[in-house]
C-alpha cells in the first residue's frame, strides 16, 4: 500500500487571520523597554493551544506572525460547518442530544483548562461524515487575552449571553458560563431547524438579547414563541427541554456548569460509547500526527502565507496610502480611515494536502513501520532500499521532507520505548536529530524520567528572594530576537525555571548565564515547564558541574587552563601566539563555557552545538572553543592584542556545521585525560590510580602541555602504538634499564633549551618534525624538569604534546605489558 | 574596527600626540555600560542589549586639539557575583565611567560602593566619571540630579546624566574624561606606567601617526 492512500477527506489545515491590536506611538513600559508588541503577546498565549488534543476540537498546528501585527492561525479542519445544516435537514432529538453531550464535552475541556470559548455558533462546530462534532476557532478570545489584544469584538451576535453586552469593560472577566448560554442557543437552532433573528439588523439582535432580562417566564418559550415554534417546542420531551432552560438562565450564576450538564441522566448512554465501538484497527493516516503530516506539508512546499494571499486574505497596499495625515508631537495619529483589514475577517482558507500526498506518493507502507530490533534477511528483501542522504549538509537534511519523514517515523517509535531504548536513541542521535522531536530527544538523551511533572509542581517558584532583582533584568534581554522567548509568556516560564532551579539547587547560586543556559531548553519545550526545567537540571551537573557556585573561580579558571592546554596540544602555533600577546582564554572565553554558547551563538546555531554536546560529555564545550578559534586562526595569527580581543567582543559570523565536524574531530582525536579536570563530575566520570589526580590550579597555569594519563598511555600502546611517539627524557642509563616499548630516549640534560630549534634535540629531531598527526608523549621521573621540556616543543611548533602524569614510575605496576628492558631488547 | 570621531584630522598628517589610555565601566547590571559603549564606539542602540558575561573589550578614538585619544574600553558584567574579576579590569586603568540608572535608587548606591572601590584600589590618579544613564526616562527618575552632582563634587567626579538611547552626553562624557587625563606623547616608547598588563609590545604598530583616526 502507498501513502497516496492514506488520505483522509476529513483531514485538511485551515488558516485564518486578523491583526492584533497596535500600540499607539514610542511607548515603554515601566522597565524603560518597549512594549512587546500584541502580536508576540499573542504568539506565546496561544502556543498553549497546540497542546490541546480531544476527539471534539480541532487541533491548533501553528500560528505565525505576519507584518504589521498580522497574527495567522493554522489549525485542523475538518467536516462541515453546522450552520450549513440548519434549515435543511431536521435532526432527530437523540442527534441533538448527543451534539449537547459533545458540546458540553468539549466545552468542558476547554474550561478545565481555563478557555472561555466565547464565540460558540453554529459557524465554527463542524459536523463530520460520523454525525460527531469538532469544535473549530475555539481559541482565539483565550489568545488574544480575553480579546483585549485585538480591536474587534470576540463574539457572535446571537449566540452571545446578554451579559456579555452588558459588561464590555469587564471584558478581562472570563466566564465560562457564556459559553453554556450559547449552547442553549445553538441546540433550540437544532431543534427549530431554524436560525434564530435571522432577519433582524444588528441593533435589533442585540434589543432582543437584551430583553431576556424583562422576560419573567421561559425564555427558551419566548424564542418558541416568536419563532412560530411552539408546538415544537410543546412537544419536546422534558429531559432535553429543561437542558436549554437551564442553558438560558438570565443570571450566570444560574446556569449549570458544562461538567454539571454532563451529570445529567440524559447523557449516560452516550457516555460509554466509545466503549461500544467494534475495535478498530487504525487507519493508516492515524498512525501520523497532525502535526507531523502539517511540518511535512510545509517541507514539501506547503506555505501558509503563499495560500492566504492566493485567496486574498492577505493583500497589499501602496504603502503611502496608510500614511496619516497629521501626526501630533504626541504620537497621536489623525486623518486616518480605518484599515479595513484590521477588522475581524471571518473567511477560512483551506490549504489541501495535495503535494504531501504526491511527494510522498512512493513510499511504501513499511516505512511506517520500520523494524527497530531485529530484521531478517528475507524481510531485508522485501524492503525499500533506505533513504540515504546521509552525507548532505545538516541544513539540507532538515528541509528533505522524505528524510525526515523516515527521520521522524523512526524517532518516534524509539521514544515510545524509552527509557529502554535509550542506547538506541543515542546511536540515531548521533546521524542528526529531527527538528520537530528535537525536545522529545534531547530529554531522552538527558535521561529525564517519566514522573517529571510532579517533583516541579511543587517547588516554589514565586516567593520572593533576592535574586528576583537579576533575573528580573536578565530576562528581557534573554534571547529576545526570538518570538517566544520574548512574548509575555515566555518571559513568564523563564521566571519560573529559573527561581524553581536557584530555590531547589541551594549550593548553587543565580550568575548571569544562566538565564541564557536555559532558553534553549524553554524554547523546544515551550509547552512543558517541567520538562524544560528538568532538562536544565539535569545538563548543568554534566555539562557545567560547578560552574554556578557562589564562588566559581577556581572551577572557572581550571577549565580555562584546559582550554589553553588544548589549543597547545592541538595548534601550536596559534598557542603560541596567543600567549606571546598575553590573550588569555579569561578575557573571552568565560561566556562560552559558563553557558556552553547559548549566550554567544543565535537559538538556531546553539540548538545543533548542543545535538552534539549532548552526546558528549564536559570536554566537548573545550573542543567547540577550539574549533571556533581554528576559523577565525589566520585572522588572529597576524593581529595583536587588542585587534584579537575586538574580534572577539564582536564574534564574526562563524560556520557552525564546519565548526561542529571540526570539535568533533578533535574530540575523537584526544585522549580523555588530556582534558580531564579535578572539578569535573566524579558522577560522569570513573576515576582509578591510573588516572590524573591531585594537580593544582597553579601546576596547570604553569604547564602549557596538558598533561596524559597512565591509562590513555598503556590504551594507546595496546591499542594504537603507531599513533603515539613517546620520548623518554631520564638519563640514558635509568632508560636502558628498563623502558616504554617503543620509546625513544632525549635525555632531558642533552638538550639546550635557549632558543626554539628542533635540532637541538638531536638525532631525533627529524622524527619529531614528522610527528604530525601522533601523540608525543613525554616520560619523566620526579627528578627531570616536567615543564622545560614540553615547552620547549611547543615553541618548536610541535603539535600534540603532553606529559604522562606520575612519570615512568606510575608505569611500572603495569609491567608486563608495555615496559621492556633495552639490554633485553638488544 | 572603524574610528568614528567627530574632531578632524589635520592635514598633510602632522598629528600631535597620540595618548591611549585604558578605561573601565563599572556599575550594577542592566543600568547601561553596555549601551554607553555601544552608542559610543558604533553609534547604535539596541532595546534589548544581551548582558555582559565577564567582560566585553572595544576601542574608540576620539580628536581632542592636537591630541588623538584612543580609548580601550572594557566593559564590564554588572551582577555582583562578577565582582571578583573587576579587579583584573580596573587595575591599571587610567580611567573609569561608574553607571548607574537614575530611575532606580539602589543602583546608585552601588555606584557609590564601586567608587570607594576604585578610590582605594584603583590608581591614584585615576579619573572617575560619574553617569546617570537612561536620562530619557527622567519622567521616571528616582535619584535627582542634585543629589548625584553634590556627591561627584564631593568626591571630585565627573558627573552627566546620560542616554544611550538618545545618545544625550554620551560622546561628551568621554571627551570630558579624555580633556582631565594628562597626556603625554606615547608614540616615543611609553613606560609601562598605568598600562594596563594587556598592552603588549606587539601592539605598537597600531600606535604610530596615520594610523588612528582612519
Amino acid at each position: 500500500m502507498k501513502i497516496s492512500l492514506f488520505k483522509s477527506p476529513e483531514l485538511q489545515f485551515s488558516a485564518t487571520t486578523f491583526f492584533a491590536k497596535q500600540h499607539k506611538g514610542e511607548t515603554c513600559g515601566s522597565n524603560g523597554l518597549p512594549l512587546t508588541p500584541n502580536s508576540i503577546i499573542i504568539f506565546g498565549k496561544a502556543q498553549m493551544l497546540k497542546t490541546l488534543k480531544h476527539p471534539y476540537l480541532c487541533e491548533y498546528l501553528d500560528i505565525i506572525r505576519g507584518k504589521h501585527e498580522r497574527t495567522i492561525v493554522v489549525s485542523q479542519f475538518c467536516g462541515k460547518p453546522a450552520s450549513e445544516f440548519i434549515g435543511k435537514n431536521q435532526l432527530s432529538i437523540s442527534e441533538v442530544k448527543k451534539i449537547a453531550f459533545q458540546l458540553f464535552t468539549a466545552l468542558n475541556e476547554l474550561h478545565k483548562k481555563r478557555i472561555v470559548h466565547r464565540n460558540l455558533s453554529c459557524e465554527n462546530i463542524l459536523i463530520q461524515s460520523n454525525g460527531d462534532i469538532k469544535l473549530f476557532n475555539y481559541g482565539s478570545y483565550y489568545m488574544t487575552n480575553n480579546g483585549q489584544l485585538v480591536t474587534f469584538p470576540i463574539m457572535k451576535l446571537a449566540y452571545s449571553a446578554p451579559e456579555v453586552y452588558l459588561s464590555p469593560s469587564k471584558a478581562d472577566i472570563a466566564s465560562s458560563k457564556v459559553d453554556v448560554w450559547s449552547v442553549g442557543i445553538i441546540l433550540i437552532e437544532f431543534i427549530f431547524n431554524k436560525q434564530l433573528w435571522s432577519n433582524l439588523k444588528l441593533g435589533q439582535q442585540i434589543r432582543k438579547i437584551l430583553s431576556f432580562y424583562q422576560c419573567g417566564t421561559s425564555i427558551f418559550e419566548k424564542i418558541a414563541r416568536e419563532h412560530n415554534c411552539f408546538d415544537i417546542y410543546h412537544n419536546l420531551p422534558q429531559d432535553i427541554k429543561e437542558i436549554v432552560e437551564q442553558c438560558l438562565q438570565i443570571n450566570p450564576k444560574n446556569r449549570p456548569s458544562c461538567e454539571e450538564f454532563l451529570q445529567n441522566e440524559m447523557f449516560v448512554e452516550y457516555k460509554n460509547v466509545k466503549c461500544k465501538n467494534p475495535s478498530r484497527v487504525c487507519k493508516p493516516y492515524q498512525i501520523f500526527t497532525l502535526k507531523e503530516l502539517y511540518q511535512w506539508w510545509q517541507l514539501t512546499g506547503g506555505d501558509v502565507f503563499l495560500e492566504l494571499k492566493k485567496q486574498g486574505l492577505i493583500r497589499s497596499s501602496p504603502p503611502v496610502l496608510s500614511l496619516p495625515c497629521l501626526i501630533m508631537l504626541d504620537g497621536t495619529i489623525l486623518g486616518q480611515g480605518r484599515n479595513p483589514a484590521t477588522l475581524y475577517d471571518f473567511r477560512i482558507v483551506h490549504m489541501g494536502l495535495d503535494t504531501l500526498y504526491q511527494r510522498f506518493g512512493h513510499i511504501h507502507l513499511n516505512s511506517c513501520y520500520p523494524l527497530l530490533h531485529f530484521k531478517s534477511d528475507i524481510i531485508d528483501m522485501f524492503d525499500p532500499a533506505p533513504y540515504d542522504i546521509k552525507n548532505l549538509p545538516l541544513v539540507i537534511k532538515e528541509k528533505d521532507p522524505e528524510y525526515q519523514f523516515h527521520r521522524i517515523i523512526l524517532f518516534r517509535r524509539l521514544l515510545h520505548g524509552y527509557p529502554f531504548t535509550k542506547d538506541m536513541i543515542r546511536k540515531e542521535a548521533k546521524k542528526d536529530i529531527p527538528p520537530l522531536l528535537r525536545g522529545e530527544i534531547w530529554a531522552a538523551l538527558l535521561d529525564i524520567k517519566a514522573d517529571y511533572k510532579k517533583a516541579y509542581a511543587v517547588i516554589d517558584k514565586e516567593t520572593v528572594t533576592t535574586t528576583d532583582r537579576q533575573i528580573e533584568v536578565d530576562i528581557p534581554r534573554c534571547h529576545q530576537y526570538n518570538e517566544l522567548l520574548s512574548s509575555t509568556e515566555g518571559h513568564i516560564k523563564l521566571r519560573r525555571i529559573l527561581k524553581a532551579w536557584v530555590q531547589k539547587n541551594t549550593q548553587y547560586v543565580y550568575w548571569q548565564g544562566l538565564d541564557s543556559l536555559t532558553a534553549p531548553f524553554l524554547y523546544l519545550n515551550f509547552n512543558d515547564e517541567a520538562k524544560a526545567y528538568h532538562c536544565l537540571s539535569a545538563f548543568v551537573p554534566k555539562y557545567v558541574h560547578k560552574f554556578f557556585l557562589r564562588d566559581n573561580s577556581a572551577v572557572i579558571r581550571e577549565y580555562l587552563a584546559k582550554f589553553s592546554q588544548l589549543i597547545a596540544f592541538h595548534d601550536p602555533e596559534l598557542a603560541n601566539h596567543l600567549h606571546n600577546i598575553n590573550f588569555y582564554p579569561e578575557l573571552f572565553a568565560i561566556p562560552w563555557f559558563l553557558t556552553v554558547f547559548s549566550h554567544v551563538f543565535p537559538l538556531y546555531k546553539i540548538l545543533h552545538v548542543w545535538d552534539n554536546l549532548l552526546l558528549g560529555d564536559s570536554s566537548f564545550p573545550l573542543h567547540v572553543g577550539l574549533s571556533v578559534l581554528t576559523q577565525l586562526r589566520t585572522k588572529l595569527l597576524t593581529a595583536g592584542f587588542n585587534d584579537c580581543i575586538l574580534l572577539f567582543s564582536d564574534l564574526p559570523e562563524v560556520d557552525i556545521e564546519k565548526s561542529i565536524n571540526y570539535s568533533i574531530d578533535t574530540f575523537k582525536k584526544t585522549p580523555k585525560s588530556i582534558t580531564a579536570r579535578e572539578h569535573q563530575n566524579e558522577e560522569f566520570t570513573i576515576q582509578s590510580e591510573h588516572d590524573i589526580s591531585g594537580v593544582t590550579l597553579d601546576d596547570l597555569n604553569k604547564e602549557r602541555s596538558p598533561r596524559i594519563s597512565a591509562r590513555d598511555t598503556t590504551d594507546l600502546l595496546r591499542t594504537a602504538p603507531e599513533s603515539i611517539l613517546v620520548i623518554d627524557i631520564r638519563n640514558p642509563v635509568q632508560f636502558s634499564r628498563c623502558c616504554v616499548r617503543g620509546s625513544i630516549n632525549i635525555p632531558f640534560s642533552s638538550v639546550s633549551f635557549g632558543e626554539s630549534n628542533i635540532e637541538n634535540i638531536g638525532q631525533h629531531a627529524q622524527m619529531l618534525k614528522n610527528s604530525q598527526e601522533r601523540i608525543v608523549i613525554i616520560v619523566g621521573s620526579t627528578d627531570t624538569d616536567l615543564e622545560l621540556f614540553p615547552k620547549f616543543l611547543l615553541n618548536c611548533g610541535i603539535s600534540k604534546v603532553c606529559v604522562l602524569h606520575g612519570g615512568f614510575n606510575i608505569l611500572t605496576s603495569v609491567t608486563p605489558t608495555v615496559l621492556v628492558s633495552q639490554k633485553f631488547e638488544t | 574596527m572603524a574610528n568614528r570621531s567627530g574632531a578632524a584630522q589635520r592635514p598633510n598628517g602632522t598629528q600631535g600626540k597620540i595618548c591611549q589610555f585604558k578605561l573601565v565601566l563599572l556599575g550594577e547590571s542592566a543600568v547601561g555600560k553596555s549601551s554607553l559603549v555601544l552608542r559610543f564606539v558604533k553609534g547604535q542602540f539596541h532595546e534589548y542589549q544581551e548582558s555582559t558575561i565577564g567582560a566585553a573589550f572595544l576601542t574608540q578614538t576620539v580628536c581632542l586639539d592636537d591630541t588623538t585619544v584612543k580609548f580601550e574600553i572594557w566593559d564590564t558584567a554588572g551582577q555582583e557575583r562578577y565582582h571578583s574579576l573587576a579587579p583584573m579590569y580596573y587595575r591599571g586603568a587610567q580611567a573609569a565611567i561608574v553607571v548607574y540608572d537614575i530611575t532606580n535608587q539602589d543602583t546608585f548606591g552601588r555606584a557609590k560602593t564601586w567608587v570607594k572601590e576604585l578610590q582605594r584600589q584603583a590608581s591614584p590618579t585615576i579619573v572617575i566619571a560619574l553617569a546617570g544613564n537612561k536620562q530619557d526616562l527622567a519622567n521616571k527618575r528616582m535619584v535627582e540630579f542634585e543629589e548625584a552632582q553634590t556627591y561627584a563634587d564631593e568626591n571630585g567626579l565627573l558627573f552627566m546624566e546620560t542616554s544611550a538611547k538618545t545618545a544625550l552626553n554620551v560622546n561628551d562624557i568621554f571627551l570630558a574624561i579624555a580633556k582631565k587625563l594628562p597626556k603625554y606623547d606615547q608614540n616615543q616608547g611609553q613606560s609601562g606606567q598605568g598600562q594596563g598588563r594587556r598592552l603588549a609590545e606587539g601592539d605598537q604598530g597600531a600606535k604610530t601617526p596615520g594610523n588612528c583616526c582612519k
